[in-house]
């Protein structure tokens, strides 16, 4: 729905009632009327003097398209550009995701070109004060000093805490300079947002993300959020979702909270925070009771329903009603919704994936779009949201402990597939890396530290981790600390460390929490708008982002300065082997072709930097409804060529809107659901059976595709030469000329493979989900049925499960704890807090408590209170007493910092840096608690005290 | 002559504040902390039944802040607007208190007498100084109306909630949604048959 | 669950004013507009759109007072009463006071000190009081002078002076207000102390009321000098109708010019239109009293220029003060 510009009126100036120009009438009677108002004390001081840097509303003006750089929807913007300076933000009303919609922070964009609070130049903590220092000796200081520790500790005593901030290039590089720099101790917030979806959904059907897009959500007949809010996390989605709400579609929202997203629902359903899986379970047994599932769908394409239906069968309604609190009649409304309305999607986020059960939810969901049939349709899928604007890039490109980019894993053969790519020698990159094995895991193929457990890293006894020595330095290039539970470990650890980096636009929490006196240094990155690049939104699909401004102040963009330590390293020619660099600035559009070259596995290989350019430049050719150019330069193409976009660029694969798609064939973006674990399970066949991709030559289910399949089928001499010569012993993943995925979609068929979903992970401690009560849970009567794991090393790290889980700590901390998102923020907050548009409409940190809680504690709306947590930290914030939540659960945002535990730390700050508002940070009292697959950190259902300050 | 109007549809309305951000992005110079000419309010806040709406000046047709005015300071325009002269404001206050919808917004309180300048929605149309002078992005904000363009909130809107404009037209585009809404089957324009 | 005792306050306060003007409260509620009013008639919500008229509150980002509220209609009906009752009002309360008191001036002539001056003058004012009554008459002046601009200039001055003089006569009269403001609350503090002992009502002065001070000199009243202390009981009703609109006056002033009071808007209306009905008040006595001390009563004008009056004067205007201060001695002349 646009709105209607008005052209006809509204050019000539508009005029006083009087009929007299105001300025004319002035001039001639000689008065200026500012003149009394002046002389008043009052009245004078009303009108801001003009700034200096002010441009003339008619100096010329540039016109750059670029995407937001808050959430991941990827909302299109043209930003104004005069004299160099950004002075207007317009609508993008022909961009395909918003339509020129924003919300509050991306209608606050522009105050990324004033930066008022940046950090303006390197600095360096000297004796307990800050000292502006040149990039030169930033460089030398801190890359001397992690040579230092690489001589004495290792290289992954050297932590790469990275963003989902970074452009697509950036995070590849960054992959690439810790791979370089020899550790897997690389990672980024995906770790703390969607790293359970990525596992839990990878392993259920192949691919970790969002299956749909935004746009496609107008088909759904029926949505069920659960653990998601997009009105205030994804605010311009609802633009999406409210346009199918009005085509008819039935809204479940499932949260423990009355969101704004549940005001718009047609059914809220309130769960106990961290019982996800028995209401899934609760859904399935109407479903199974009333024969509503899709047998046919489950016949051709679901391994493993029939364990699924043995576990569901012991969530019966009154059982789902003790644990997970929904009354039985609603739990028998809803499943009738989802099976009578159909196609339905499921959209979830955080709610979630932060638990230490993460990866089972989201399998669990996943369970139910399977046994409803609603998988690889339009209006079906699993939309699953991701957070900041680049998460998604930056998982694919594995700034990730456990993978390289494209989730090619850790394994040599990994390895040896981007060495090729690079074209680096295989042992030069395997020396960068410590050669011993600790605690039986070797270095450069085992899993790193996580970014949520990184302080871990640095406190353990070292003897009990899985490498040489602590962690000792950390570069935190990006992310913000306050994102990380049990904040008085992390301060610790920050005091502990050799050395801390900060490489950002603002000193973040990490330059100021600490009780450090020397060895912090402050390195000024730009943000997107002083870079270009390409940007993964929540749907896969790429946008190219044009630089808007020259960088502010001092910054640098991030792979400038990554250019810049990598030179210090000595280890320049080989990070940028086939990337040209323009004094210490590789150049962009080269890291993208290299990624081209590699990313086979999830298909980022066709969008190169020319393809991508021609998308952002005919925004409006694409069709809001179905993504898609039905003409133009772009015809037939999906836009921002949604991953998998197979084979090369000249392919010219249309990208694929909505994955496992059979309904379509795969050269327009169809698919089916990869064959990734073999062909068999305990004897069960697991590839799928008479359902395959509209013209698919092969109809049935087969294996991923590999050099001599090929020649088993016969296709092999559909090969050119030259393909055959890089094809010869590889398969789909790592044959970098993309030939066998050509041939393979060239007889219609998936070069993955075509499988069935699994319901049973059987790599993973749950092969189906189960329910466990939450570490910290209220309900002690439920942990003897529903007990944790017992403790266990994941990773490189000891993770305490039943330890904790034994101690009964609801008594003294009866009220459950979950946090999450507020739209005027994003993250850490510390952009967002930076900004004055947005920090004016959330100046206090609060906590949301229940008019019945609060009762019981004396308290009032707006009365300071101290939020305990069981492990001892307490923080002070003002109590916001209201109905969103019930009694026994309270809420708190966790986008905070500044304050830590009733101490503001302001005067940590460099001068002119503190953010307008500060406040103390959620996660100070989150708790202890992993995933027990990817060390997702449980911040979704913890325990806490409220008492009145 | 048009009548511009603004009209916020609360079916639609997420409380996200885009539209409040919205307005002091491009009236910057004009606004400063403390000032915003726009605001949303949820009514009902947690609980079923909850509506948020967007609210700002409505340039009322008999807009009482105009009858309150002992300055005199506002005018309409052509587009029945109610603008404001801030070189004649005396802050006094009269149009805080008269204002059914709390629109004008002053930048000074706490001590004693003047409240400084008032300052309001100008519906993005700027005001009395001439059009697209420093002067008038320095008092009032930026002057849209005058480029052909709308109030920037509205434009901005994520969900298409606000609408700006000529009020028949404004009005005619929620009279199609209402109409649309009252039947469950219907479905505004094109709809592709993606997928199978 | 404030606001609407506010309101209900508000209502107690204002209902009284009104009717004792003599002017009927408008009880229909405007349309806020006609644009809202469609959308709200459009909303199938209407028990959102009834609670949001009723001035209910919600949450908001957005800080200060009452920003919770979106629609908030007591300010139409006061508006309503301002522009439709209060101004014309004021302006019948210059204008037509002034005006009857012209008409009886020519009709009735002035009050003649009916055996001439003395010569010898009584000591009626000490210095102390010469300086409150001046002091507070110049402040008073100045506060109706502004005032009257503040309510009526926009209508009276405004179209004849020119844009730019009516910005800078406005934004003056303003500034002159708020200023003048605390001289004229701390001079009628002082006024109203001071000289409440003297401003007790007697049972001779109902019958000064009964033949109006004796001041027609026609019919009836013709010649008669009814008894009076040493304020008589048209000065007496002065003092009161000072002190108490007097007291409005000030404090409904404080409530306008302090903005961080942080008022509810009917609280801030409120005050408004108890200021504008105390200002009509007490200018209409005022012109009154201007009258009454300058032309109307010979030799009256002389006891604030001096601090004493003619000795005719007093046996003839206040003849029971002049009784007393003679009996007990007080009796001061000039030099």
């Amino acid at each position: 729905m646009r709105l209607t510009r008005k052209t006809d009126q509204a050019e000539t100036a508009k005029k006083p009632a009087l009929g007299l120009n105001r300025r004319q009438f002035l001039q001639s009677a000689g008065l200026a009327t500012g003149g009394i108002a002046a002389a008043s004390m009052l009245g004078a001081g009303m009108m801001r003097k003009a700034e200096a840097k002010e441009v003339p509303h008619n100096a010329p003006t540039e016109i750059k398209r670029t995407i937001c750089s808050h959430c991941s929807v990827g909302c299109g913007i043209y930003a104004e550009v005069q004299n160099g300076v950004w002075t207007g933000q317009e609508p993008a009303f022909d961009h395909p995701f918003n339509a020129g919609g924003h919300c509050a922070k991306g209608a606050a964009l522009r105050e990324h070109g004033h930066g008022e609070k940046r950090l303006k130049y390197p600095m360096k903590l000297e004796g307990g004060k800050w000292k502006k220092i040149s990039w030169d000796q930033a460089i030398e200081e801190v890359g001397g000093k992690a040579l230092d520790i690489r001589k004495e500790s290792g290289p992954d005593s050297v932590f790469f805490m990275g963003s989902a901030k970074f452009s697509n290039e950036q995070a590849y590089m960054y992959r690439k300079f810790a791979a370089m720099w020899g550790t897997n101790n690389v990672d980024h917030s995906a770790r703390i947002c969607h790293s359970t979806t990525v596992a839990g959904v990878a392993n259920t059907w192949g691919y970790g993300a969002q299956t749909n897009s935004f746009n496609d959500i107008r088909n759904a007949k029926a949505m069920m959020f659960i653990g998601s809010n997009p009105c205030e996390a994804h605010p311009v989605a609802m633009q999406h979702i409210l346009e199918g709400k009005e085509r008819g579609a039935k809204i479940i929202v499932v949260d423990p909270r009355f969101t704004r997203t549940a005001a718009k629902s047609d059914e809220y359903v309130h769960i106990r925070p961290g019982t996800d899986i028995p209401y899934i379970y609760g859904l399935l047994w109407h479903i199974f009771e009333n024969k509503w599932e899709d047998q046919s769908f489950i016949d051709q394409r679901v391994y493993g329903m029939e364990r699924i239906r043995e576990e569901a069968a012991k969530w019966n309604p009154a059982e789902v009603e003790n644990v997970a609190g929904v009354p039985k009649e609603q739990m028998y409304r809803v499943a009738k919704m989802l099976a009578e309305t159909k196609p339905g999607t499921v959209v979830w986020c955080m709610g979630g994936t932060q638990h230490h059960v993460g990866n089972a939810n989201t399998r669990a969901y996943c369970i139910l779009q399977l046994a409803l049939g609603n998988m690889g349709v339009a209006g079906g899928g699993t939309n699953i949201f991701r957070g900041h604007d680049n998460v998604q890039g930056a998982t694919d490109f594995g700034l990730l402990f456990d993978t390289l980019p494209g989730y090619y894993g850790l394994k040599t053969g990994s390895w040896k597939h981007w060495c090729n790519v690079w074209d680096l020698d295989y042992e030069w990159v395997k020396n960068r890396f410590d050669q011993e094995e600790h605690l039986g895991q070797v270095p450069m193929n085992s899993t790193g530290i996580p970014c949520s457990r990184w302080h871990d890293g640095v406190l353990e006894d070292k003897s009990k981790i899985a490498q040489k020595d602590n962690i000792r330095m950390a570069f935190f290039w990006g992310q913000s600390v306050n994102t990380e539970t049990r904040g008085r470990e992390v301060r610790e650890a920050l005091d502990k460390m050799d050395t801390v980096v900060v490489v950002d636009p603002f000193p973040t929490m990490a330059g100021v929490m600490h009780n450090r006196k020397d060895g912090v240094y402050l390195l000024p990155a730009s943000t997107q708008f002083e870079t270009y690049g390409s940007v993964s939104a929540s749907n896969r699909s790429l946008q190219w982002r044009t630089q808007v401004i020259e960088p502010l102040f001092e910054s640098k963009p991030d792979h400038v300065i990554m250019y810049k330590l990598a030179k210090k390293w000595g280890i320049e020619k080989e990070f940028c082997k086939h990337i040209k660099v323009n004094g210490d600035e590789p150049l962009i559009e080269d890291m993208t072709r290299e990624f081209n070259k590699g990313m086979w596995t999830i298909g980022y290989t066709g969008q190169s930097p020319e393809r991508l350019k021609m998308h952002q430049e005919n925004w409006g050719t694409f069709d809001i409804n179905s993504l898609e150019a039905p003409g133009g330069p772009a015809k037939g193409e999906t836009y921002g060529l949604p991953w998998p976009c197979w084979g090369t660029p000249e392919m010219k694969h249309p990208g694929s809107q909505i994955l496992y798609r059979t309904g379509r064939e795969v050269k327009n973006g169809g698919g089916n659901f990869r064959a990734r674990y073999g062909v068999e399970h305990n004897g069960n066949n697991i590839l799928a059976e008479g359902s395959y991709p509209k013209g698919s030559e092969i109809k049935d289910g087969y294996p991923e595709f590999t050099a001599d399949m090929l020649k088993q089928l016969g296709w092999w001499d559909d090969l050119t030469p030259e393909e055959k010569k890089h094809a010869e012993g590889k398969n789909w993943k790592t044959d970098i000329s993309g030939g066998i995925q050509r041939v393979a979609i060239k007889h219609g068929c998936m070069p993955y493979g075509n499988a069935k979903a699994r319901c049973i992970v059987w790599n993973f401690p749950d092969d189906i989900p189960l329910h466990r009560e939450p570490l910290y849970t209220p309900r002690r009567d439920l942990v003897s049925k529903y007990p944790t794991y017992e403790d266990r090393m994941v990773a490189r790290l000891p993770t305490l499960y039943k330890t904790i889980q034994d101690q009964d700590f609801a008594k003294d901390f009866p009220i459950a704890l979950t946090s999450g998102r507020l739209v005027e923020f994003e993250g850490g907050g510390e952009e967002t807090r930076s900004n004055p548009w947005l920090a004016e409409l959330q100046q206090e940190m609060f906590i949301e408590i229940s008019p019945g809680d609060a009762a019981d504690r004396g308290l009032r709306d707006g009365d300071d209170v101290w939020v305990h947590s069981p492990e001892g930290a307490k923080i002070k914030v003002q109590a916001m007493v209201t109905p969103r939540v019930i009694n026994g659960e309270c809420f708190m945002p966790y986008h905070f910092a500044g304050v830590f535990e009733g101490e503001s730390l302001e005067k940590n700050y460099p001068e002119g840096t503190v953010p307008y508002v500060i406040g103390e940070s959620a996660n100070t009292v989150l708790t202890y608690g992993y995933d027990v697959v990817t060390q997702m950190q449980e911040t979704k259902s913890s325990l806490c005290q409220i008492t009145k300050a | 002559m048009a009548v511009m109007k603004f009209l916020c549809d609360t079916k639609r309305c997420i409380e996200c504040n885009g539209c409040v951000t919205a307005c002091k992005n491009e009236n910057d110079s004009a606004l400063e902390w403390g000032i915003q000419r726009r605001r949303v309010v949820t009514i009902n806040d947690g609980e079923p039944g909850e509506a948020s709406l967007s609210v700002a000046c409505m340039h009322c047709t008999d807009a009482p802040c105009q009858a309150v005015c002992p300055a005199n300071c506002f005018y309409k325009t052509e587009d029945g607007l109610t603008l404001h002269n801030k070189d004649t404001c005396i802050g006094c206050g009269y149009c805080l208190y008269a204002c059914p919808f709390g629109a004008p917004q002053f930048p000074k309180k706490g001590a004693f007498g003047s409240r400084g300048k008032m300052d309001k929605c100008t519906f993005c149309a700027g005001g009395p100084e001439e059009t697209h002078s420093d002067a008038e992005r320095q008092k009032y904000g930026s002057n849209r109306l005058a480029e052909g363009k709308l109030p920037m909130c509205a434009e901005l809107c994520a969900t298409k909630s606000l609408l700006a404009g000529d009020a028949d037209i404004v009005s005619s585009i929620y009279r199609d949604r209402i109409v649309a809404r009252g039947n469950p089957n219907a479905i505004w324009g094109y709809t592709p048959k993606t997928g199978a | 669950m404030l606001l609407k005792s506010l309101r209900g306050l508000f209502a107690l306060l204002v209902l009284p004013f009104v009717l004792t003007m003599g002017l009927g409260l408008s009880t229909s509620a405007l349309a806020v507009d006609d644009q809202t009013s469609q959308q709200m008639a459009n909303s199938s919500e209407v028990d959102l759109w009834h609670a949001v008229k009723a001035g209910d509150s919600g949450y908001t980002t957005k800080k200060g007072v009452e920003s919770g509220v979106l629609i908030n209609v007591s300010a139409i009906e006061a508006t309503e009463i301002k522009n439709q009752y209060l101004t014309p009002a004021m302006g019948l309360a210059v204008l037509g006071v002034f005006g009857a008191f012209i008409v009886f001036y020519f009709v009735n002539g002035p009050s003649k000190l009916s055996k001439g001056y003395s010569g010898k003058m009584v000591l009626r004012w000490s210095k102390a009081d010469l300086w409150i009554h001046w002091v507070l008459a110049i402040s008073c002046l100045g506060l109706i002078l502004t005032g009257i601009n503040i309510m009526l200039g926009k209508h009276i001055l405004e179209p004849y002076v020119g844009e730019g003089m009516w910005a800078g006569l406005i934004s003056a009269s303003k500034f002159i207000h708020d200023y003048v403001g605390p001289v004229f609350i701390i001079s009628w503090i002082l006024c109203v102390v001071k000289w409440m002992p003297l401003q007790t009502f007697k049972m001779y002065d109902l019958k000064w009321f009964l033949v109006v001070g004796g001041y027609i000199n026609f019919g009836p009243f013709k010649g008669k000098h009814p008894d009076s202390g040493f304020a008589n009981a048209g000065e007496k009703m002065w003092f009161w109708t000072l002190t108490l609109f007097g007291l409005f006056i000030s404090v409904s002033g404080m409530m306008l010019v302090l903005p961080g009071l942080d008022l509810p808007r009917e609280a801030s209306f409120a005050a408004l239109l108890i200021h504008a009905i105390s200002a009509i008040i007490i200018i209409a006595f005022t012109i009154v009293h201007i009258w009454m001390a300058t032309v109307l009563s010979e030799g009256g004008m002389e006891c604030m220029k001096s601090g004493y009056c003619d000795e005719n004067w007093a046996v003839q205007h206040h003849n029971l003060w002049y009784d007393e201060i003679k009996a007990n001695d007080t009796l001061e002349y000039k030099d």
